[in-house]
């Protein structure tokens, strides 16, 4: 296959330098893919099936479109790039569009970041359905008589992307992809169905929990939800569970790309080599941990990876910078996106926080909720258990938590040790002093 | 369910929340470009001459543009029904998406995406066997109705001899496709809007504006013999401004849009779009910390329709309830509304967002009854589920493009009016908080539990507006919020945005919604300020 990508791509720059393009990123992308689920032990949907498409990036005397296609015959896409290019031509001229300087590609790694697992060729579909059914069964037998109903999935696929450019840059990259998850609803009083999930992803299959922990992780997290309530309105310390807080610091992370603070929408565009959180806040994005989820040896405008210190003991030290954005600040670029979010764990684990914390709430879930991220305020729905003294009161519904991230970071008092494995962010469980939770 | 989602930079990263069955895959790398770019506000183009084969109006244009065949399709039938099953289907599609953006007074970026594929759908009871293939041959179809037809382990099936072309009503006309626009149209009107912004107020420092077009055409053939053609367009004028007031920054915006052709925008609705977007940054200025707790809540008409998606709105498809995972699932028949409640699901609104000539099963567009005068009436069905409740489909079976199985999903969804008056609902509510906007919310299907953003409101003070009030998250139980639905206003208005998404499944689709304005007697305000 990457000798037929090669090709393409080689094929799109060629036709968008004849069509008069004075500059041309091409990206060629595609995958394998293998989906099931099961309901009620037989398969719900059984889904499979391989894409392509091409996306071309045009330069024309400082003018730029990007346009894509999976409509790959000969003279589609002759003429889909001919259209591009002419198009292109009518924009306004804008003196930052350019590809980058051709010295930011140099000094490429050369490591091997294991993102393809040669287990993947082996996958048979009887190996698909038992994987799937495993991840059932194990939510039927911890969910029991409470449990409703259980949806789980399987998911695999083989991804390949190719990036050339006019000025002399080309990457491939490949990374095989195993997921598996279980959705589980019980009964709770009245009409209430209390539905929880539990998830796993790893781009080697080993890495993979046993598949029956899925399903026994999703059926316990529905139960722990059984009757829930909302309380009091109060001032509390929360525990954010590490699966779930890259949603709540995503609304502090948009804040550090560069298009928002060009576009004066970033809370912490004057905050460089400022204390933005405690010091108990520290933030290395590392792209060459083998078999990471987001590593990578360069970026999406063919920028060289690095690692990067983003925030070191709560001081802010980078900013995420693309190409594009950094002409426009008159910055120095870094990359225009994180790719392993790594927080340094503590040393102690949710369940020993809680026995010194009293009275709070563990936070294992978020319902709607946003962030401006001009302003840096948020407010978000939680969902998760009220404890006392380490031991669980009640799980918590219809509740809120609000603030400002450049507060509410401040007031980041402890971190736990339990960086969560199955993403490209390992965060781990965050706790938090003073946070109105709103309910009653 | 979240609506609006937050679209993250890049692929990969598993989507904790409801909908954690989102593939979590780079597997549309490609679009998530064009998406990410969007979602900064930023992404649309038209590539100009860039023509169908076929007119807007004229049926065959997968025929005369691609080969695709009666026979042919006949053939690929056949094979998805190899294996036995209750049907097949194939939905064909070329969608073509422009976008084009302004900033920082230029029209710098432009982007653009051509989809051209077929879905192909085995369904055996409730168990659906899928393949799809970009490619139109004959092979590669085959293959992918092989895919399919694993689902079924029975002898075959059989498909229809002859194709009966369905007829329906269009709710959204289109006389000039956009692909017949030249780019050159297009730009002053994204220009305009800009120096609109900027002359409506020296506070204004930046502003971002994108106009996105999109004509999707589908075909969609079954084994029992049914064959619709349909083009749908999609647009949206969208308007961020950012305006700096003694050192502090504020944003906000506005869209207008739906399934409109490019005459729908006038100078009319550029002045509209910019005084909404400018207005309702400078405002920011003066928002008071927002209150916490349970209080009364007036959602203002329109926009806020958003609360009867997540509240009753997901917990009425069909799929939840069939699967018993809905709070709703054994609710039907009963009252769980004050009489004066009515609450419906529309694919037939003239040019909203969310309408359809037919769904993308083939079942015609059509109104739908969730909740008639408190009574919970009926869910919103696929063919699948409309099976299984021995009901008629009600045309909700939807899905985001030839690369998704068909779930049951909302279109428009809106609450009629009441005979009070605005002024009325806000003095009843007493204290309490008032709803302009809402920018996203999410659903917990079992529990009912709903969460909206507000975006920008008001305190409401002795029964009148008073402070504006701005980001906070609004929490509600929906069985519990309808029955607290205590008076209706007359002044029901449709949201007419075109740029709002809903996601399920891992698959986003155009949604719209109204509502007049509605006093909720208590839900929680998750403010700071308690």
């Amino acid at each position: 296959m990457k000798k037929e990508y090669y090709n393409l791509g080689e094929q799109a720059l060629k036709m968008a330098k004849s069509a008069g393009a004075d500059g041309c990123r091409a990206r060629v992308g595609g995958e394998r893919f293998v989906e099931i689920s099961y309901r009620n032990r037989k398969p719900e949907n059984i889904k499979e099936a391989t894409t392509k498409a091409l996306r071309v990036e045009i330069y024309v005397n400082n003018r730029f479109s990007s346009q894509s296609t999976s409509d790959l015959r000969p003279d589609a896409l002759k003429s889909f790039i001919e259209n591009a290019v002419a198009s292109t031509k009518l924009l306004d001229e804008d003196p930052f569009r350019t590809l980058p300087d051709p010295k930011y590609y140099q000094g490429r790694q050369t490591v091997d970041l294991e993102q393809y697992d040669p287990a993947y060729e082996s996958l048979t579909p009887a190996v698909r359905h038992a994987f799937v059914k495993a991840i059932e069964e194990g939510c039927f037998a911890r969910g029991g008589d409470k449990l409703v109903s259980a949806t789980v999935q399987g998911y695999d696929s083989h991804e390949e992307e190719l990036q050339m450019t006019s000025n002399g840059f080309d990457g491939y990259q490949e990374a095989t992809v195993f997921y598996g998850t279980a959705q589980a609803t019980v009964k709770d009083e009245g009409d209430r169905r209390p539905m929880e999930f539990d998830a796993a992803m790893a781009l080697c299959r080993q890495d993979l929990p046993s598949p029956e922990t899925i399903g026994v992780g999703a059926a316990e997290r529905a139960l722990a939800l059984l009757g829930g309530i909302k309380i009091k309105t109060e001032t509390l310390p929360v525990i954010i569970e590490n699966r779930v807080v890259a949603r709540f610091g995503g609304g502090f992370l948009q804040a550090m790309f560069g298009s928002n603070i060009q576009q004066k929408q970033s809370f912490l565009a004057d905050k460089k080599g400022q204390s933005v959180a405690s010091r108990f806040l520290t933030l290395i994005d590392n792209p060459f941990i083998p078999k990471g989820v987001g590593s990578r040896l360069f970026d999406l405008d063919g920028l060289t990876a690095r690692k990067r210190t983003m925030i070191e003991a709560g001081v802010l030290r980078d900013f995420y910078v693309d190409w594009y954005y950094s002409r426009k600040l008159g910055w120095e670029p870094t990359t225009g996106s994180p790719t392993n979010l790594i927080l340094p764990p503590g040393a102690r684990s949710v369940k020993d926080i809680m026995k010194d914390l009293g009275r709070g709430i563990l936070i294992t879930g978020f319902i709607g909720g946003n962030s401006n991220s001009t302003t840096g305020d948020t407010s978000i729905g939680i969902i998760g258990q009220l404890f006392e003294k380490g031991a669980p009161v009640h799980p918590v519904s219809e509740m809120n938590i609000a603030d400002n991230h450049l507060k509410i970071w401040q007031r980041l008092v402890e971190v736990g040790n339990d960086p969560y494995p199955y993403s490209s962010q390992r965060f781990p469980s965050l706790v938090f002093a003073d946070v109105v939770v709103s309910g009653l | 369910m979240p609506l609006f989602p937050i679209i993250r930079p890049e692929g990969r990263a598993i989507h904790i929340g409801e909908d954690s069955m989102k593939s979590v895959s780079r597997r549309s790398f490609i679009k998530s470009g064009a998406a990410a770019a969007a979602a900064t506000v930023a992404a649309p183009l038209l590539v100009r001459n860039w023509a169908f084969p076929a007119p807007a109006a004229e049926a065959g244009t997968f025929e005369s543009g691609f080969g695709v065949t009666d026979a042919l399709c006949r053939k690929v039938l056949a094979e998805a029904m190899s294996r036995g099953g209750d049907f097949a289907d194939l939905f064909f599609e070329h969608t073509i998406s422009n976008f084009l953006i302004l900033e920082d007074g230029k029209v710098n970026r432009a982007a653009s995406d051509i989809a051209l594929g077929v879905g192909i759908r085995t369904v055996k009871g409730d168990q659906v066997g899928y393949g799809f293939t970009q490619e139109l041959s004959e092979k590669s179809m085959l293959a992918a109705a092989a895919t399919a037809a694993t689902i079924a382990d029975s002898s075959g099936g059989s498909a229809a001899v002859a194709f009966v072309p369905l007829k329906t009503k269009n709710y959204y006309p289109v006389r000039t496709l956009f692909s017949a626009v030249p780019l050159e149209a297009k730009l002053p009107l994204v220009q305009k809007v800009n120096e609109r912004c900027f002359a409506l107020s020296d506070l204004v420092r930046k502003v971002r504006i994108v106009f996105h077009d999109q004509q999707k055409r589908i075909l969609v053939l079954t084994s029992d013999g049914l064959k619709a053609e349909d083009l749908q367009p999609r647009s949206y004028l969208a308007a961020t401004v950012v305006a700096e007031k003694n050192g502090k920054f504020e944003r906000a915006g506005w869209n207008y849009g739906g399934r409109r052709e490019f005459s729908y925008y006038t100078p009319e609705v550029v002045d509209k779009l910019s005084r909404t977007a400018v207005e309702r940054t400078l405002i920011l200025f003066d928002a008071v910390q927002p209150p916490a707790g349970a209080m009364p809540v007036v959602l203002g008409p329109g926009v806020s329709g958003i609360l009867l998606h997540e509240a009753i709105g997901h917990g009425m498809e069909a799929d939840f309830n069939r699967k018993k995972t809905s709070t709703y699932s054994t609710m039907i028949g009963q009252k769980v509304a004050e009489p004066f409640v009515n609450i419906f699901d529309d694919g037939t609104v003239p040019h909203l967002l969310g309408s359809i000539n037919f769904d993308d099963e083939g079942t015609p567009g059509q109104k739908t009854a969730l909740v008639e005068n408190g009574i919970l009436t009926s869910y919103m069905h696929d063919r699948i589920s409309s099976k299984f409740y021995g009901v008629k489909p009600t045309g909700n079976g939807r899905r985001e493009s030839y690369q998704h199985y068909v779930v049951p999903r909302m279109r428009n969804t809106y609450m009629t009016a009441g005979p009070a008056s605005p002024e009325d609902v806000i003095k009843a509510a007493g204290r309490g908080i008032y709803v302009q906007d809402v920018s996203n919310g999410q659903v917990k299907i079992g529990e009912g539990d709903f969460a909206f953003y507000v975006s920008q409101g008001r305190m409401i003070e002795d029964g009148r507006l008073g402070a504006p009030i701005k980001d906070v998250n609004i929490m509600g139980n929906g069985p519990k919020m309808l029955a607290n639905i205590t008076m209706l206003a007359g002044d029901f208005e449709f949201n007419e945005g075109g740029a709002g998404a809903c996601g399920k499944a891992g698959q986003a689709a155009p949604c719209g919604f109204g509502q007049p304005s509605c006093l909720v007697k208590s839900l929680t305000v998750g403010g700071t300020r308690g």
